[in-house]
């Protein structure tokens, strides 16, 4: 199992919700290849020391959103049938989970629609080229 | 099917309630994480639901079956305090639970044997308590439980010993075993337990599924430009569990859909709105506190 998740049991995120996260984030940047096994429930469970029932929960959750698939008596694998397209959708859930957030603290902290869409001009201009390829 | 069932259950010692009215259930397969202060009645409830105490009222079962002497066969109980034999050593409580129990796994005890560094010829009374409750873990778990009971199943261990419990509890729960524990390291609950219940003076406080408790609570904090903060209609708003202020800052707790409320305290004039995660521990003091009152 090359790919290791960190969750934080502390946080008040749901635990199964920031195991999607993170595994639809490597399926996102690649670091988990389609086709590729995921660990099973229980050594997943153990490794992270978390509850295993929290861990499918995950797995569901993944399911349900096409990022992996589960056949029974084999393990869960991540999707490769139609797997750009699901790559996709995994990152741009990532996405926008990190923007929201960012939003959302800017505007508590008191910035207006305004001040926030230049911020977000400026951090457009600094992460890519105007052809919008990543730098 | 509900491998633990406790419904309604009342149990005073003289005029003190230990336990009032606490209706518990387990599904089979799910953990189960007991907080509560000392006193709180978490202790009271599993000698009761054990048969090791007389409730006053209630109904209690395990595995849809009262407790008999039967039940023992499949269920493991550590108790706070571990109830050794003090003349005994440690091989020959293992040699008791070998002869007793027909699940009894000699080669899973001589690993956990191994992984607490048990001395099996140190006759009981000469172990340290950590030690003690050391041994009754690895009884419990040798016998190969579909249920276990833990009260405070970490009390004298080491940080690292606290570990191989979580370890256990999650293996077991990853076979299918149930697990009720109390424990008073929320951070020990955080992990390995689905579900949780606060107790607080005998009554359960809160209780739910752990991860559907963390996505529904929410703090919303404002804050304003002066104290006199005109709440109005908002400090008896149905959406709000309840609302607290502290000079320029004030903090609504809600159960679901912080949007709403967010948009409240920005039309009050809030200079500032975020909304918080209510992490377990803030659930904790929020609970018991609340109650202490």
């Amino acid at each position: 199992m090359p790919v290791v998740f960190s969750v934080d049991p502390r946080s008040g995120v749901p635990l199964y919700l920031q195991l999607v996260e993170q595994i639809k984030r490597a399926v996102a940047l690649g670091t988990l290849a389609h086709g590729e096994q995921l660990p099973t429930v229980k050594a997943l469970a153990l490794e992270l020391l978390i509850n295993p029932n929290t861990v499918a929960r995950a797995y569901r959750e993944l399911e349900r959103d096409r990022v992996i698939e589960t056949s029974p008596g084999r393990g869960s694998f991540v999707r490769s049938s139609g797997a750009q397209g699901e790559a996709h959708t995994a990152a741009a859930d990532v996405a926008t989970n990190v923007i929201g957030a960012a939003v959302r603290e800017a505007r508590g902290l008191g910035l207006d629609r305004a001040a926030v869409r230049t911020l977000f001009e400026q951090a457009l201009e600094r992460w890519f080229k105007p052809e919008g390829k990543l730098q | 099917m509900n491998a633990i069932a406790i419904r309604d259950l009342v149990k005073s010692y003289g005029k003190q309630r230990a336990v009032d009215d606490l209706t518990l259930e387990v599904d089979e397969g799910s953990v189960y994480g007991l907080l509560g202060p000392n006193g709180s009645g978490k202790s009271t409830t599993f000698k009761c639901l054990l048969g090791l105490a007389r409730p006053d009222a209630g109904e209690l079962a395990v595995c849809g079956s009262p407790v008999t002497p039967a039940t023992f066969e499949y269920l493991s109980f550590v108790p706070e305090r571990a109830t050794l034999c003090d003349w005994m050593n440690g091989a020959d409580h293992l040699e008791a639970a070998r002869r007793a129990y027909a699940h009894y796994d000699e080669a899973r005890a001589a690993e956990l044997v191994a992984i607490f560094k048990l001395d099996l010829k140190k006759r009981v009374r000469k172990l340290s308590k950590g030690q003690q409750t050391a041994l009754a873990l690895v009884l419990a778990f040798s016998i190969r439980p579909r249920v276990l009971v833990l009260d405070e199943p970490s009390s004298g261990l080491d940080p690292i010993y606290q570990r191989v419990v979580l370890d256990l509890i999650i293996d077991a729960a990853a076979g299918g075993g149930t697990v009720v524990f109390s424990s008073h390291q929320i951070g020990q609950v955080e992990r390995a337990a689905d579900r949780v219940g606060i107790l607080s003076n005998g009554k359960l406080v809160l209780q739910g599924d752990l991860d559907t408790l963390k996505g529904n609570r929410k703090v919303v904090e404002a804050v304003f430009p002066g104290e006199a903060v005109a709440l109005g209609d908002l400090a008896r708003d149905p959406r709000i569990e309840h609302i607290t202020q502290n000079g320029r800052i004030v903090r609504a707790y809600l159960y679901r859909d912080p949007e709403a409320i967010v948009a409240a305290f920005n039309g009050l004039g809030a200079r500032s709105v975020t909304v918080f995660d209510l992490t377990l521990e803030d659930m904790f003091l929020d609970s018991v506190e609340k109650r202490g009152k």
